[in-house]
């Protein structure tokens, strides 16, 4: 058994955030069918570079494990199928623009008349009041305007944001949160309740310690390259083939990487005795410990660290992630079939239950692969699917 | 009663209201994850040491107070508790059988040690659901190391698709790997939650910075086993659609996500350039992001004329997603963060009024809210002691043999 059997979620979402909240719920075990247009698909069935066999790869990450219905919203009919869907779940997830829902009759007001159970969740770029609610976001900007890019980067380079769409993704795992948080309070009072989130707000949430930072100091904090911004040493160290990582910023760690380096006597010097020399001294520090790590190859110095009990490790690039041994061990790569695709490889669950645990079993859909299934369980006769399928209602 | 600014109106109970969460952790993956929880209504009692966790002792702002600590211990309680005396041990026993669930982020290996591991406790309370956050997971060959987010970033690709290219490595400035554990920790024991509904038991949930790293490298892993290409790192760019990045104004950046060809071709159009949406090197996704430094040089030639506020007004004319590059000062200085409630403000007795990041997923019916201000170390642990039915005798012989504080 997996933990979120038995429940169903309606996903009626694109491209990642919202997506990839439903991946997680799916991965649990919820059932969930998710809603597309007939013809082309949800927009990244679009081909790009990365694909095999005509199968988007970027649709195929993000839809694992859910069911897939092809319906047009433009025809009544197709409307009505996704309102008989919304009655018989408990979730509802949608990332459409404020308004779209509303005209199709499929916001939150509108389903609620006919399941007062159904928690429904819209995760969109500003979320669905203030003065930006309308307005399109894409990852790139909720990283801007959320500060995050400010903070990231060279000291004095050009903007970088993160590499991975962090407010994507944690908008999805916010807005998981907000769902199931919702569904406890269901199962005490048999009320469903309107979950909103955003990625703007979702990247805000992450700027903790620099928002710590900005109301303590009153400044706004800078981008550290890979340093830290309360602790020293703890940035990305050379080598002398490339970088590795160290994290030594407490007094013990340090005075632990100090005897690996063989110079204790960083500890008495006044520049680096405390903490908080060591952060005021970070640059001598750093070209200090960079004399010495410059002599050795990464992998003797993430020995010796290993040996010596200080948190180090590669910079890994994607190649090299995804085939360590320990990032295999703890199944964070699974192969799957998919029908189309064939052989194709899958990110894991990060989060391990013991009892129940979650499981990456089934592939993407097909457009419309489960659309009669479906149909069959909402009772629709097969003459009725057949008048459906011949005006285009659904594929 | 929290002195709060603006709070959200009513008085209504948490989504979470009735669960007990003991919270054993310290720094951040850990904290995260109990005050989401706490946010959401559950009771979360930190248990902390006698010297208390070791963030109080950063950004210190008033003697005992620290902004770190603030930052992620709304709502909950404190017990300052010694676990290497066995009347600490006790008290922790006694908390565990009451509680729905516990979160520690101990390294793997320590809470055995301490005799509060999990095949202990669930000995006491089969419903227990207990959660541990740990650098690299409880089994593999890593999981008795030590591991910090940057160490995950690192190691989880995330590093290597960071920044710009040809420079030395950059990690993403705010510590995602942590966060993410305390979100996919959250997502876990919510998700146990649901599952002891059904099977009456708790169970382990584990998750770790390295995994919930890799987790949130879904693009960059599909790009890698679908084109063969390792992600390269750049700057603010996408992987996979151009244009969609940050652009020169006369003053500074702003970002543009111009990412499908209706878009691209309204963002040409209104730099003046609508001879590019047919030029052969433009016309598709593709060919973008195969010309994409050329395209760069193109637009900046055009964008770099006039100012950030000019290009940002001209864009949200004509429709085409943009916005500034904020520093954090600006992002919750801005009417949209200001809305959203994204920044709460509150009177944190003997220091004064107080800012903290507002919970960022809106609950119609049951508010995220600030119920609790963060406490002070063993602020609770009187009262937490008599509600687990030691008498005042036994609390004070306790407190005189250092096991509690």
């Amino acid at each position: 058994m997996k933990p979120l059997e038995g429940i169903r979620v309606i996903d009626l979402t694109q491209a990642m955030a919202a997506p990839f909240c439903t991946m997680n719920l799916a991965d649990m075990g919820a059932d969930v069918i998710k809603i597309e247009p007939p013809g082309e698909g949800e927009p990244t069935r679009q081909l790009g570079a990365a694909q095999k066999n005509g199968h988007s790869a970027t649709f195929m990450t993000m839809n694992r494990g859910k069911r897939g219905i092809a319906v047009d919203l433009k025809q009544p009919e197709g409307v009505e199928i996704v309102r008989k869907l919304a009655a018989t779940a408990d979730v509802f997830v949608q990332n459409y623009r404020p308004g779209v829902v509303k005209r199709l009759g499929l916001d939150f007001e509108s389903l609620q008349k006919i399941n007062p159970r159904l928690i429904y969740c819209q995760i969109s770029g500003f979320g669905n009041t203030g003065p930006y609610a309308s307005r399109g976001g894409y990852d790139l900007i909720a990283q801007g305007m959320s500060g995050v890019i400010s903070v990231t980067g060279d000291e004095d380079g050009p903007p970088a944001k993160s590499g991975i769409p962090l407010a994507d993704l944690a908008a999805g795992l916010f807005g998981a949160y907000g769902i199931l948080s919702a569904l406890e309070y269901r199962e005490r009072t048999g009320e469903g309740q309107l979950v909103d989130t955003s990625l703007l707000e979702a990247a805000m949430a992450l700027t903790v310690w620099e928002s710590s930072e900005y109301w303590t100091t009153g400044k706004a904090p800078k981008p550290k390259g890979s340093a830290h911004r309360n602790s020293a040493p703890y940035q990305a160290l050379k080598a002398s083939d490339g970088y590795f990582t160290v994290g030594a910023g407490n007094d013990k760690l340090f005075a632990a990487f100090c005897a690996a380096l063989g110079r204790k006597d960083f500890l008495e010097d006044a520049r680096f005795a405390s903490r908080a020399a060591r952060l005021a001294h970070r640059r001598e520090l750093e070209a200090e410990i960079e004399k010495i790590t410059g002599r050795e190859t990464r992998a003797a110095w993430l020995a010796h660290l290993e040996q010596a009990g200080v948190p180090a490790g590669p910079i890994n690039n994607y190649a090299e992630a995804l085939a360590d041994p320990h990032a295999l061990a703890r199944g964070m790569v699974v192969d799957l079939v998919h029908p189309g695709a064939g052989d194709i490889k899958a990110l894991g669950v990060p989060v391990k239950l013991s009892e129940t645990p979650g499981a990456v079993d089934r592939a993407a859909p097909l457009l419309g692969e489960h659309t009669a299934q479906i149909l069959n369980e909402l009772c629709y006769s097969e003459s009725e699917q057949a008048a459906l399928l011949s005006k285009g209602v659904v594929q | 009663m929290v002195s709060q600014k603006n709070p959200p109106p009513g008085e209504t109970p948490g989504a979470l209201a009735g669960l007990r969460v003991i919270d054993q952790t310290q720094v951040m993956a850990g904290p995260f994850c109990s005050m989401l929880l706490a946010d959401m209504g559950a009771e979360v009692i930190k248990v902390e040491p006698l010297e208390g966790e070791t963030m109080r002792q950063e950004r210190v702002i008033a003697p005992g107070v620290s902004a770190s600590f603030l930052a992620l211990n709304r709502n909950k309680r404190s017990l300052a508790l010694d676990l290497k005396q066995p009347g600490g041990v006790e008290v922790l026993k006694k908390l565990a059988a009451s509680a729905d669930v516990l979160v520690e982020n101990y390294r793997p290996g320590v809470a055995g040690r301490l005799g509060v591991d999990y095949e202990t406790l669930k000995k006491i309370n089969p419903r227990l659901i207990y959660c541990s956050i740990s650098g690299f997971g409880q089994t593999g060959p890593y999981a008795s190391r030590g591991g910090f987010d940057l160490i995950a970033q690192g190691m989880s690709g995330i590093m290597s698709a960071t920044g710009s290219e040809g420079g030395p490595p950059v990690k993403v400035g705010v510590p995602i790997t942590d966060l993410g554990a305390g979100l996919f920790a959250v997502f876990g024991i919510l998700c146990a939650l649901r599952a002891r509904r059904t099977t009456g038991r708790g169970q382990f949930v584990d998750t770790s910075l390295f995994e919930a790293g890799l987790a949130l490298s879904a693009w960059e892993a599909t790009e890698y086993w679908y084109t063969g290409q390792i992600p390269k790192r750049l700057g603010t760019a996408h992987r996979l659609n151009a244009p969609y990045q940050a652009f020169k104004a006369s003053d500074g950046y702003f970002t543009v996500g111009a990412a499908n060809n209706k878009l691209w071709a309204l963002f040409a159009e209104m730099l003046g350039l609508g001879e590019l949406v047919t030029d052969p090197r433009f016309n598709t996704v593709g060919g973008r992001m195969q010309n994409r430094l050329q395209l760069e040089k193109l637009l900046e030639a055009a964008t770099s004329k006039q100012s950030r506020a000019h290009w940002l007004e001209r864009c949200e004319q004509a429709g085409v997603p943009a916005g500034p590059i904020y520093s954090v000062a600006e992002a919750h200085a801005d009417p949209q963060a200001q809305a959203r409630g994204m920044t709460l403000e509150y009177e944190y007795p003997g220091v004064g009024w107080v800012k903290a990041l507002g919970n960022p997923v809106k609950l119609s019916k049951t508010p995220a809210r600030l119920r609790k201000v963060p406490p002070r170390l063993g602020e609770d642990s009187d009262a937490i002691l008599r509600e687990l039915g030691y008498g005042a005798d036994e609390v004070k012989a306790l407190r005189a043999k250092k096991a509690v504080a």
